[in-house]
Order: C-alpha cells, then sequence, then structure tokens
C-alpha cells in the first residue's frame, strides 16, 4: 500500500483496499479497450472486438498456467470445442442440413440462443477439462508440456475429419455474430472476474504454494494433483466461453483458426504480459492482441500511413512464436515481472527477483524422492560442525 | 513394536529398508515414537537419518519392512495423504514459501490441512505470538534470517495440529542465541500440542538436550537406542563418530 495510507488506515482496510484495486486495474484496462473500440470505425471496432475476446482466451490460459506454474499447450482445444459447440447450435437449422448432412441428432436439430451458446461452450469446455486433467493433471515439467499439445493434436484431428461432429475441414458459416463490443467487454470481464475469484481461494493459494516449491507444499499436504485439477477445468470453462465469443465474433470458423497460430499467439501474450499475474494476463492480452489484429489484418494486405502491404502469409504466426521464446529466454517474468496491477503502479518490487522462471518446461512436482535431499547430502556443512562433548551433561 | 503400544498413538517403522540402485541406504530400520515424546534420531554423515524421515514422510519408497501410525499402515500413502492423516515435517534449510510472509506461511500450513482461512488465520496468529515471531509476520520469507526461517519452518508444520511431528535438521547453522529459540518452539509442541516429535540434527548437544530417547544410526542401521546419557557414554557411538583411535584416546 502507499506510504500515506499505511500510516492512516489500519490493515484490513488496507487490504480490502489493495485487492479491490488488483481487481479494478484489469477491468478499468477492458473498459478502456471497449471505450476507444466503440468509437472506431467499422473495420477498426472489428479489431477492438478481437483484442477483447483474445484477452479473455488469454485470461483463461492464466487460470491454469499461471497460478500452476505448468506450461500448457492444450487449452485453445478447449477454445476449439466451445467455438465449435456454440457455432452448430447457433447456425441455423437449414445450413447445418446443406453444409454438415452427417452431424449427430443432438447436434442437428436444437437450435440455442446467444446466451445459452455461452453457457453450454463454458460447460463443454469444463467438462472436457475435466475428463483430459483428469489423466494429466498426475504429470508435470516437460512430459505435462508434451501431453497438453498431444490434446491440442488430438482435438485439432477429430476436428478437421470426423464430420458427424462438424463440417470436417471446411467452414461452419451464417453463426449468428452476436459478440459485438459489449458482449466481448462483458464476456471479458466475467474472464477476469472468475480468474480474480478464484486466485482468493484456498484452493488456489495451496496451487500457487505448489508452484514455488511443490516438495514443500506436498510435505504440508498439499494435493497437487486436485487443485492442478481445478485450476484446469476453471481454465476450461473460461477457454470453452471464450470459444464461443470468439465465434460469435468471426461470424464463421474452421478448425485451422483454432490452432497452432492461436496457441503460439496466445501463450505469447501471456508470458509477454508476465504469465502469474492477472494484471500481466489482462495487459499481454490488451497490448499483444493489438499486434495479433494488426499482423492478421497485414497477412490479407493492410494500410499504414498511407502505405499499403502484405504481409507473407504465415509470417504473424512467426513472430509471435519469436516473442514467445525470446520473452521465455529474456524477460520470463514478463512486462509487468508478475506483479498485481497496484504493485506495478506503485512500483513495488517483483516477487523473486532472482527465481525461477515463470513457467515450467521441466521439472518436477516432487514425486520423486531425488528431489528430497536424501543421505548424507544435505549434511556435509553441518557435519564438519558437530558439537558432541563426550561424558557433559547435556544443557 | 508390540500391539500394545498401538493402541496409544504411535508412529512406527518396523524393519524399514530403503534401498536406491542396489544400495541401502536404510537397512532393517526398527523404531517407534509415541506422541507427547522427542526422539532424537543421530549418526555420523549418511548414517541413512535423513532417508529414514523420507521414508516415514512419503518422500521415500521403502524397499522392505512397513511404518505404520497408530497401528494402520501408512507405507503406501503419498506425503500429502500423511500430512492430512497427523503426519507433519519440515525440510533441511526450511524450504519456505519465498514470496510469502511468515503468516502466509504459517497459514498455508493450516490450510492445506484443511482448515478454513478464517481458522487458518486464528491458528497462525495464536502461533506467532507463542514462537516470538508476530513482529515478523508480515516479512516475506526470503527476507528473514536463517534462524527465524527454521522457527517459520517449524510454525508451519506446527500448525497443522499434527500428532507427529518430524524435524529434519531444524538447528543446522543457526547461531547459539537461536538454538534456545527454537527448542522452546520444539517444547511447546511436544508439550503443548501433545506432538510426538522425531528430531534429526547434526547439533548433537541439541539433539540431546530436547530429547527422551535417542536413536543413533551408522550405515543404515540402528547402533544404540536409549536415553541421552545413556547414548552420550556409549562407546560405539563415540566410535561411529570419533573412530576406534579417537574412542581409545577419550575413555583414558
Amino acid at each position: 500500500m502507499a506510504g500515506g495510507a499505511r500510516g492512516v488506515l489500519p490493515e484490513p482496510a488496507r487490504a480490502r483496499l489493495r485487492l479491490a484495486a488488483e481487481a479494478l486495474g484489469p477491468l478499468a484496462l477492458i473498459a478502456i479497450v471497449a471505450l476507444v473500440g466503440a468509437q472506431l470505425s467499422t473495420a477498426d471496432k472489428t479489431d477492438a472486438i478481437n483484442v477483447l475476446v483474445i484477452t479473455a482466451i488469454v485470461v483463461g490460459l492464466y487460470v491454469f498456467i499461471g497460478n500452476s506454474g505448468v506450461i500448457s499447450f492444450g487449452q485453445i482445444s478447449f477454445v476449439a470445442i466451445g467455438a465449435f459447440a456454440a457455432a452448430i447450435w447457433t447456425t441455423p437449422v437449414g445450413t447445418r442440413d446443406a453444409t454438415m448432412p452427417d452431424l449427430f441428432g443432438f447436434l442437428a436439430s436444437p437450435r440455442l440462443t446467444n446466451l445459452e451458446s455461452l453457457l453450454v461452450a463454458a460447460g463443454l469446455g469444463a467438462v472436457m477439462s475435466l475428463v483430459v486433467g483428469l489423466a494429466l493433471m498426475r504429470l508435470s515439467g516437460l512430459s505435462a508440456g508434451i501431453a497438453t499439445f498431444a490434446v491440442l493434436e488430438i482435438t485439432y484431428n477429430v476436428l478437421a475429419n470426423w464430420e458427424k461432429i462438424g463440417p470436417g475441414p471446411t467452414v461452419i458459416a451464417n453463426v449468428p455474430a452476436t459478440t459485438g463490443i459489449p458482449q466481448a467487454a462483458i464476456g471479458c470481464a466475467i474472464a477476469i472476474a472468475a480468474a480474480f475469484g478464484y486466485q482468493r481461494t484456498r484452493s488456489c493459494r495451496l496451487l500457487r504454494a505448489s508452484r514455488a516449491d511443490a516438495l514443500a507444499a506436498r510435505g504440508i499436504g498439499v494435493s497437487i494433483f486436485r487443485h492442478r485439477l481445478i485450476a484446469f477445468v476453471l481454465s476450461g470453462a473460461i477457454c470453452g466461453f471464450a470459444g464461443a465469443l470468439y465465434v460469435h465474433e468471426l461470424g464463421s470458423v474452421s478448425v485451422t483458426e483454432l490452432y497452432l497460430a492461436l496457441t503460439f499467439s496466445t501463450l505469447s501474450m501471456l508470458v509477454v504480459g508476465g504469465s502469474q499475474s492477472l494484471w500481466g494476463a489482462t495487459m499481454g492480452g490488451t497490448l499483444l492482441g493489438v499486434l495479433y489484429s494488426f499482423l492478421s489484418n497485414a497477412v490479407s494486405g493492410t494500410t499504414v500511413f498511407g502505405l499499403s502491404f502484405t504481409l507473407p502469409n504465415g509470417l504473424n504466426t512467426i513472430i509471435f512464436a519469436v516473442l514467445f521464446v525470446g520473452a521465455l529466454m529474456l524477460a520470463p517474468r514478463g512486462l509487468t515481472r508478475n506483479r498485481e496491477f497496484l504493485a506495478v503502479a506503485l512500483g513495488e518490487r517483483a516477487p523473486h527477483p532472482r527465481g525461477p522462471v515463470a513457467i515450467a518446461l521441466a521439472g518436477g512436482d516432487g514425486e520423486s524422492p531425488g528431489d528430497v535431499e536424501t543421505g548424507s547430502s544435505g549434511g556435509e556443512a553441518a557435519s564438519r560442525s558437530v558439537k558432541f562433548t563426550p561424558g557433559q551433561p547435556s544443557p | 513394536m508390540s500391539s500394545e503400544s498401538e493402541t496409544v498413538q504411535v508412529l512406527a517403522c518396523h524393519a524399514v529398508t530403503v534401498a536406491y540402485a542396489g544400495l541401502r541406504a536404510v537397512s532393517s530400520v526398527s523404531f517407534a515414537v509415541r506422541r507427547g515424546e522427542v526422539v532424537g534420531l543421530i549418526g555420523p554423515n549418511g548414517a541413512g537419518k535423513t532417508t529414514l524421515v523420507n521414508a516415514m514422510s512419503g518422500f521415500a519408497q521403502i524397499s522392505e519392512g512397513s511404518i505404520t501410525l497408530n497401528g494402520a499402515e501408512v507405507s503406501h500413502l503419498a506425503p500429502e495423504h500423511r500430512a492430512h492423516r497427523g503426519l507433519a515435517r519440515t525440510f533441511q534449510h526450511g524450504r519456505l514459501f519465498k514470496d510469502l510472509s511468515a503468516r502466509e506461511n504459517i497459514e498455508l500450513g493450516a490450510l492445506a490441512v484443511g482448515c478454513s482461512g478464517r481458522e487458518a488465520r486464528r491458528r497462525a496468529a495464536a502461533l506467532l505470538e507463542e514462537t516470538g515471531l508476530l513482529s515478523l509476520a508480515g516479512v516475506p520469507a526470503n527476507e528473514l534470517s536463517h534462524g527465524d526461517q527454521q522457527r517459520v519452518s517449524v510454525a508451519r508444520a506446527v500448525v497443522a495440529g499434527p500428532a507427529f511431528l518430524l524435524l529434519d535438521e531444524p538447528a543446522a547453522g543457526l547461531p547459539a542465541e537461536s538454538l534456545a529459540e527454537l527448542g522452546t518452539v520444539i517444547e511447546q509442541a511436544r508439550s503443548g500440542r501433545d506432538a510426538g516429535v522425531v528430531v534429526i540434527d547434526h547439533n548433537v548437544e541439541f539433539v540431546m538436550g530436547l530429547s527422551d530417547r535417542v536413536v543413533v544410526l551408522d550405515h543404515g542401521q540402528v547402533l544404540v537406542e536409549g536415553a541421552p546419557d545413556y547414548v552420550r557414554h556409549h562407546e560405539e557411538v563415540l566410535a561411529a563418530y570419533f573412530g576406534s583411535v579417537a574412542t581409545e584416546g577419550l575413555s583414558r
């Protein structure tokens, strides 16, 4: 807290004030993007909507990756599942019959409203992440990263090839484009509120303890599996929800739009912003979301200060992949140095300035005995100063 | 371990062996600790003390034998499940959560075993006061002195209200003035909370001063077990620590 407030306010009031400020910072940033976006031309407004939706996805990633410290390449699977569910169930039945004739009956006939589709997408994201998480959350480090990548691959290939659940490699068209600035801003605010509420919970505090020191956490009784699973499911729900926002923004979707490019772009945003703080996720999502929209437009041709140019196809993805690796190597704590809004605003010191990197690509969760000092390993120094005086009474 | 001893609350090792790649770090060790009792576990470097504590807390897999808690076998349980059954431990070098304050570290110890946030805050506040750490409550763990980190580490284990407490080198590197404070914290855990305590430390005088009973390990086996004064004068113990030549010199 600021020096002035420290002297005036009692500790509980300062804590509440700090809490409110930490929640309001990210929400205020979203409000600013929404307000500025509302003033823009129709074309630029689309970019603002895109920034808000992308930020919601990044916040979804943060809930698991940021709080657990375990990298996951699979969260975009839940975005894809949410997007496909929302798209299929809101597309006119006639369009479905014409473009996806092989759909299962439960996908072919019902038609949901916009709000229903958002809720169903969130629910499906949660259910799918629960199923995946039950199998994967016992893994950590590099194995977890590889396994989550496999989830992304499986999801992509199933959606791209199984025409009973979608259009296969083609596009789902005629999706109601209901995500304007208000829906995108409210949706993103809901994602932020969920992430903020979660990080106040006992489960999240214990998960963060396991992120800091898995061995010590297990030693005091933290079930890393359980708390990682909770975060994974909430992350899946937010990603599914954001996927529905996304498809209702685009008006059409194909599975290739929900694959590697989006995975690396959103991971880059999280890492560049600061993967271990909600403020970092929001900052990364909005700032790099602008770059993402610009580059996406530039691939199909754009004009800046009267200069028209077109970027080679795929360059936008390469730029974000380079940003991801560069941030991991050079600034693993990101722009915010993993601090929340108020700490950044007050210039407070970053946590563990010489500590470990933001997310773990390798390392364990204290499963192996080798993680604990065993046998003689811990006592070399102490053994040189053994204090044993034979024959003298104990103090 | 007799069946009678298992009816009172006892943490017991029954012929426990821990082997890594063919090397027996602990070999057929049996001993027990009752609630309200402090047992010191000493031995020269490499004797297997930490390995035994790792086995008791679930961080090292045992190859043979069993570990029981109040008569129920816990050998197969993961460390976190043993913690929920009342077995807490500390680690060498404290292993505090460095970004968190002393208070938050202690609160986590209570939260981890299922206490509500309010109860965790209440327990942490009481323990901070009891251990003389109140003035350091808001200090991040990585800014605490080594001695204070060790005390917070013990407090983080004690706050869970464990029936048994395994302390792995709590006095390592502490100056003499901090030893008394640490000893008080451990004594409070024993007498105030009726916890059974197993303490390993290279500072043998510190361990002797705290313990009701001392178990001496050497080469992974129990060498001697008994009251501190008995162990202190035991020739095999002297030989294990100082070698036979030195022992001959001492015994003259």
